[in-house]
């Protein structure tokens, strides 16, 4: 027998292991790779691709048992129910009960944020260093979210999809949402704001085709605290997938649009 | 070669009418409001909504018997306002202002403005709608 310290022998012996252990590092580097997210020319993640989100958030926000039109769900908020003030959870109860006339998407209105954002149809993202452009199939609204280290403007609208201004922390997008107007709800359940919305999302990549999205809500007119909603977004991959044209005036639209006070 | 145009340009008048009657729909004043029914009011400011297409300024009014009345009224689009120099800061909750415009066919608490006077005496023309008339009211 040789003694293994003996230097001719020793990488004759080891060839094979080494060999085993350098095809075990490039598979493990190969699947590393399949897992990468996309990311722009200036490393940051890239969330360019068409999302849509499978949870029933749109239905109604909180849980709920399944009713005529919304299908069951265990709800989509952190601590499972909106901290209401009483006097809101009161209009709440009334959008409730008319929300088959009076949610703002059966009349066309734009969805609002973060309703858009997992309303059942798709959106579409454009992503550049500057700016991630928002295309959503309903109704064509489009939402820039500016990341180019801008503020709120000083003399703002009340916007219905509010001013959106994104930084970065890691690969983590965080994006603060204010200046909106009252005429948008949460879901078709009635969960409502006023034009005090302030909205902070977070925008994560889970894996290449997945993007946990959250937002921490807050509107002192309507809840005693800020609350938060967690969806997960899909990425659309199917053959040929792509946007369809949803434009609203071509419904009933002009019976609900532009709003009004009192309808004649 | 003609008739590879004919469509191409079929296409585009169609695509102008499309773009030009929901524009028109938004902003038709004589689908809401009254142009034989002028209205002059004084109020306090409870709300200014800067929405697009057209924003609507909301006054408290003094009535005869000494009620308040809410009273809403439809502006311009946001960007033409600040050409005129009008922006949430112009007109803050319960600041006085004084509204000369028509009202609205239902005869409810809503009229469209034309000629809004700000409490520091500044008067703009407010409204958007093409078909609105221009005249003051009254006259």
């Amino acid at each position: 027998m040789t003694p293994l310290h003996e230097g001719r022998n020793y990488p004759k012996n080891l060839l094979p292991i080494v060999g085993i252990v350098m095809s075990c590092l490039l598979a493990t580097q190969v699947l590393a790779a399949d897992k990468k997210i996309p990311r722009l020319s200036n490393g940051k993640p890239d969330f360019s691709g068409i999302w849509q989100s499978t949870s029933a958030a749109d239905y109604d926000l909180e849980p709920h048992s399944n009713r005529k039109d919304a299908p069951p769900s265990a709800g989509s908020v952190e601590g499972e129910f909106l901290p209401y003030l009483p006097k809101a959870l009161t209009q709440r109860q009334k959008n409730f009960a008319t929300r088959a006339t009076d949610d703002p998407a059966l009349k066309g209105y734009t969805l609002g944020v973060p309703r858009g954002i997992y309303y059942p149809e798709p959106f579409q993202i454009f992503q550049r260093k500057q700016d991630l452009l928002l295309v959503h199939q309903f109704g064509h609204s489009v939402r820039t979210i500016n990341t180019n280290g801008t503020d709120h403007p000083k003399d703002p609208y009340d916007w219905w999809l509010g001013d959106s201004r994104g930084h970065w922390e890691g690969d983590t997008l965080v994006v603060d949402v204010k200046h909106f107007n009252d005429k948008t709800w949460f879901d078709r359940a009635g969960n409502y704001h006023s034009d005090a919305l302030h909205v902070v999302e977070k925008w994560a990549f889970l894996d290449p085709n997945t993007i946990e999205y959250k937002a921490t809500i807050e509107d002192p007119n309507v809840f005693s605290r800020p609350w938060n909603i967690s969806v997960i977004l899909y990425r659309h991959r199917e053959k040929n997938f792509q946007l369809i044209e949803d434009y609203r005036f071509t419904l009933d639209y002009d019976d609900n649009y532009p709003p009004k006070p009192n309808k004649p | 070669m003609n008739r590879k145009i004919r469509p191409a340009s079929t296409l585009a008048m169609l695509g102008i009418l499309c773009a030009a009657a929901p524009v028109h729909a938004h902003h038709a004043f004589s689908a809401e409001f009254d142009a034989e029914k002028p209205v002059e009011l004084k109020g306090t400011v409870t709300k200014l909504e800067l929405v697009n297409p057209h924003s609507w300024l909301y006054l408290d009014v003094k009535q005869q018997d000494g009620s308040v009345a809410n009273w809403g009224f439809e502006f311009g689009a946001p960007f033409n306002l600040k050409q005129k120099g009008i922006t949430k800061a112009s007109l803050p909750v319960g600041s006085d202002v004084n509204i000369q415009g028509y009202r609205a066919k239902n005869g409810k608490n809503f009229g469209y403005a034309v000629t809004t006077t700000l409490g520091d005496g500044r008067s703009v023309k407010t409204g958007g709608a093409q078909d609105a008339p221009g005249a003051t009211p009254g006259q």
